[in-house]
């Protein structure tokens, strides 16, 4: 709430400052209209476009120019990523499209076939001083039908945190803990031994709860499917892909948590407050989320300071399920995209390209604890001081992209539902395999190949 | 005559006709229309198609599982609370002092008057399966019994108590009104005849009632089939599948999927059953008869 009213008010700043700086009457504002979710972890995503256009104003002051930029942010309280571009959809159907919106990379496909997200590669490829440095991987995230139709906007690194204080109750001693990341990382711990250590601290009444998840749809559960060997997207015809094998192991092992009381049943019902608090409070052993959550565990009360939190926590990867295979991680970027049809598509574009800037991605970076797009801002010192930041990057090494299909937030959707039916104990893991792929046979048709 | 007739009749039916039309025929044709397209996401229509039909009919498997979880949330709403419920906080508030049945309805009426996100929330609350909490608060905390989880033991009871809560107040309202139109001499007369209080509900209340029954019975099946407020933001359809009452599955599919097309076609099916259940119910109940003129009529 804080941070949305810190937004409003450098949004009416600029307006403000926009109108003070042009004292000639016939001065004209260009307003941009920004379309961007209401997210608490991350209100520099229009906060950036804001201080983008303040930076255009002063520029065009020290020139002389009467032109102002301001900028007009539409925040959508919607829950999550997929609901948001279900309402940015609807909206530029009935002609209210934004300028410019900040989506979940996975939805650039949808709005690229939709006529909606502005190719961009001419844009990119005229102005390297904005787009020069951005960490290439990034740019697979943005790209469909081999063309790239948004500008990275972060990056993060997500893991499982684990409570390196419950092991040592068990006896563990601290050269087992400490290296345990590094163990997932080689191969040399499945995800099923995490299980089994999981229940030894639930059974021995160390912890509440073994393993917990978050209650609803997200991209979390795609690294547990891909630490069981599943693709996603088949990388030849574009299509997505249901492989039905790694499906059921991966329904098995949440079968087993559940049914060995190191996941609770009811954990898709259970709030995220529930869900976060039993983890702030020491209740729970593993608790799967990302870098974002740890500003929130040092208000909970875990130590702000380096070393006393990673005595007390660990970062890991998925765990692959055989030995010798690989962990799993996934990053998830959020980004800017122009409306193609706007009449102010040049200046969207710039303003996104002044947003992606080093010194102004660093300041959602470091507020926000989200990795960064530029190579560069590592060396920068807000960022490369920031421990947090500094210790989640080299997970980035195992991360993987969703792909970037049109309905793949349906496929996600299916696949939690899937999975939750499955925890509940409502489907047995091959029923969930049926379920599963029901349910995309009816909801994506040819688009998805099962296999 | 035949102008002031005319003028009488625009007058006392063209406002219900008006929004009759722009409330329902408008938005059933605008629904047909999207049915028979392939309206997606982006709300473009590019074809006139039956293939939302064939799916509904030949291709949702979810589609049994939705329809008894309707049925049972209808009827034990209805039988429980809303017809039920409504009757016997009725009788009860009636029976007793007035002050105090006033009293009693102002609270029955409460959930009603709150906002449904806070009735939510609260509920949201008083079934939380941690110590937190109210209920196992009370339950646990207080009597030392273990911890319950209503939403995954009992979800469709659950529902049920959720919109019974609200829904017995209607009843509950009308069922009082019409116990007080009963003229006082027939309770007075049954009195002197020896009737005690169970005699008198059942041979002066319920006959002189039966309308109000009728209507409300009717009135809330209807309202309960299309409804789905309270269970979307208390249980939003889960656990699974357990609480997706068919007019939640038409949302979700259309909104959350982004299937509007099929959506659409799944909501034409409704305004058919909505229909062909108003209409069967009316005739089962003779509602005919118990709204025809009065034989006597005073000037």
């Amino acid at each position: 709430m804080k941070r949305t009213s810190f937004l409003l008010i450098i949004a009416v700043a600029a307006v403000f400052t926009a109108n003070l700086a042009a004292p000639s009457a016939g001065a004209e504002t260009i307003t941009v209209q920004l379309w961007s979710r209401a997210d608490r972890s991350g209100p520099d995503r229009a906060g950036n476009i804001v201080r983008a256009a303040a930076l255009l104003n002063k520029q065009f002051r020290a020139a002389g120019v009467e032109t102002r930029v301001a900028v007009e942010v539409h925040e959508n309280n919607a829950r999550g990523y997929d609901g948001d571009a279900l309402a940015l959809l609807k909206a530029f159907a009935v002609g209210r499209g934004p300028d410019l919106f900040v989506a979940a990379h996975e939805w650039v496909g949808e709005f690229a076939e939709a006529g909606y997200a502005m190719d961009l590669e001419a844009h990119i490829e005229d102005h390297p001083e904005y787009y020069g440095d951005i960490i290439p991987a990034l740019w697979e995230a943005v790209r469909y039908k081999g063309r790239r139709y948004a500008i990275p906007q972060d990056s993060e690194v997500r893991m499982l945190f684990f409570n390196k204080e419950m092991l040592r109750r068990a006896g563990k001693d601290d050269a087992f803990i400490d290296s345990l990341p590094a163990r997932v990382d080689r191969g040399e711990v499945t995800i099923w031994d995490l299980s089994r250590l999981a229940k030894e601290l639930v059974d021995g009444g160390i912890a509440k709860y073994g393993i917990l998840h978050r209650p609803n749809v997200g991209p979390d559960f795609l690294m547990t499917f891909a630490a069981f060997g599943m693709r996603f997207a088949d990388p030849t015809s574009g299509k997505l892909l249901l492989e039905t094998g790694p499906l059921g192991e991966a329904l098995r092992w949440f079968a087993w948590n559940a049914e060995n009381g190191v996941t609770p049943r009811n954990n898709t019902s259970m709030s995220w407050d529930a869900v976060k608090r039993s983890w702030y409070d020491g209740r729970t052993f593993i608790f799967h989320n990302g870098v974002w959550n740890v500003p929130e565990q040092i208000r909970a009360g875990w130590p702000g300071e380096e070393a006393a939190y990673f005595r007390r926590a660990g970062w890991m990867h998925v765990p692959p399920s055989k030995l010798g295979g690989n962990p799993a991680n996934l990053s998830h970027p959020i980004v800017y995209c122009i409306n193609p049809n706007s009449p102010r598509r040049a200046l969207a574009a710039t303003l996104a390209g002044i947003a992606s800037l080093h010194y102004f991605n660093t300041i959602h970076a470091v507020r926000t604890f989200h990795t960064a797009i530029n190579h560069g801002q590592a060396a920068m010192p807000a960022y490369r001081d920031h421990w947090a930041l500094a210790a989640a990057t080299p997970l980035l090494a195992r991360a993987s992209f969703m792909p970037n299909h049109p309905l793949f937030g349906r496929y996600n959707a299916i696949l939690f539902k899937g999975l939750q039916g499955v925890e509940l104990g409502r489907l047995t893991p091959e029923e969930g395999v049926e379920f599963i792929t029901d349910e995309m046979a009816f909801e994506l048709g040819e688009e998805v190949i099962v296999r | 005559m035949r102008a002031r007739r005319r003028a009488d009749l625009v007058l006392f039916l063209g406002p219900a006709c008006v929004l009759l039309l722009l409330f329902y025929v408008v938005p059933v044709v605008a629904d047909i229309a999207i049915a028979f397209s392939d309206m997606g996401r982006t709300l473009q229509m590019t074809e006139a198609t039956t293939r939302n039909f064939e799916r509904l009919f030949a291709g949702d498997r979810r589609l049994t599982e939705v329809a008894s979880v309707t049925l049972l949330y209808v009827f034990g709403t209805l039988a429980l609370f809303n017809v039920t419920y409504g009757l016997l906080l009725a009788l009860m508030t009636t029976a007793v002092h007035p002050r105090a049945g006033a009293f009693f309805r102002t609270v029955w009426l409460l959930p009603r008057m709150s906002p449904s996100v806070v009735y939510a929330l609260l509920w949201a609350w008083t079934i939380d399966p941690t110590e937190t909490g109210l209920l196992n608060q009370v339950l646990h905390g207080a009597l030392g019994l273990p911890l319950i989880d209503w939403m995954n033991d009992s979800p469709l009871l659950l529902i049920v108590f959720v919109n019974g809560f609200v829904g017995a107040s209607m009843g509950m309202i009308i069922f009082t009104s019409a116990i007080r139109a009963i003229p006082d001499h027939l309770f007075h007369a049954a009195r002197a005849d020896g009737a005690g209080g169970l005699a008198i509900v059942r041979h002066v209340i319920l006959p002189s009632i039966r309308w109000p029954l009728s209507f409300v019975t009717i009135y809330q099946t209807l309202s309960l089939l299309v409804s789905f407020e309270y269970i979307w933001l208390v249980t939003n359809g889960g656990p699974f599948y357990d609480t997706m009452v068919y007019a939640l599955y038409v949302y979700k599919r259309a909104f959350e999927s982004g299937f509007y097309a099929y959506g659409a076609a799944m909501a034409l099916v409704l305004v058919a059953v909505g229909a062909v259940a108003a209409l069967a119910m009316w005739r089962f109940m003779d509602m005919r008869a118990l709204m025809q003129r009065p034989r006597i009529e005073v000037h």
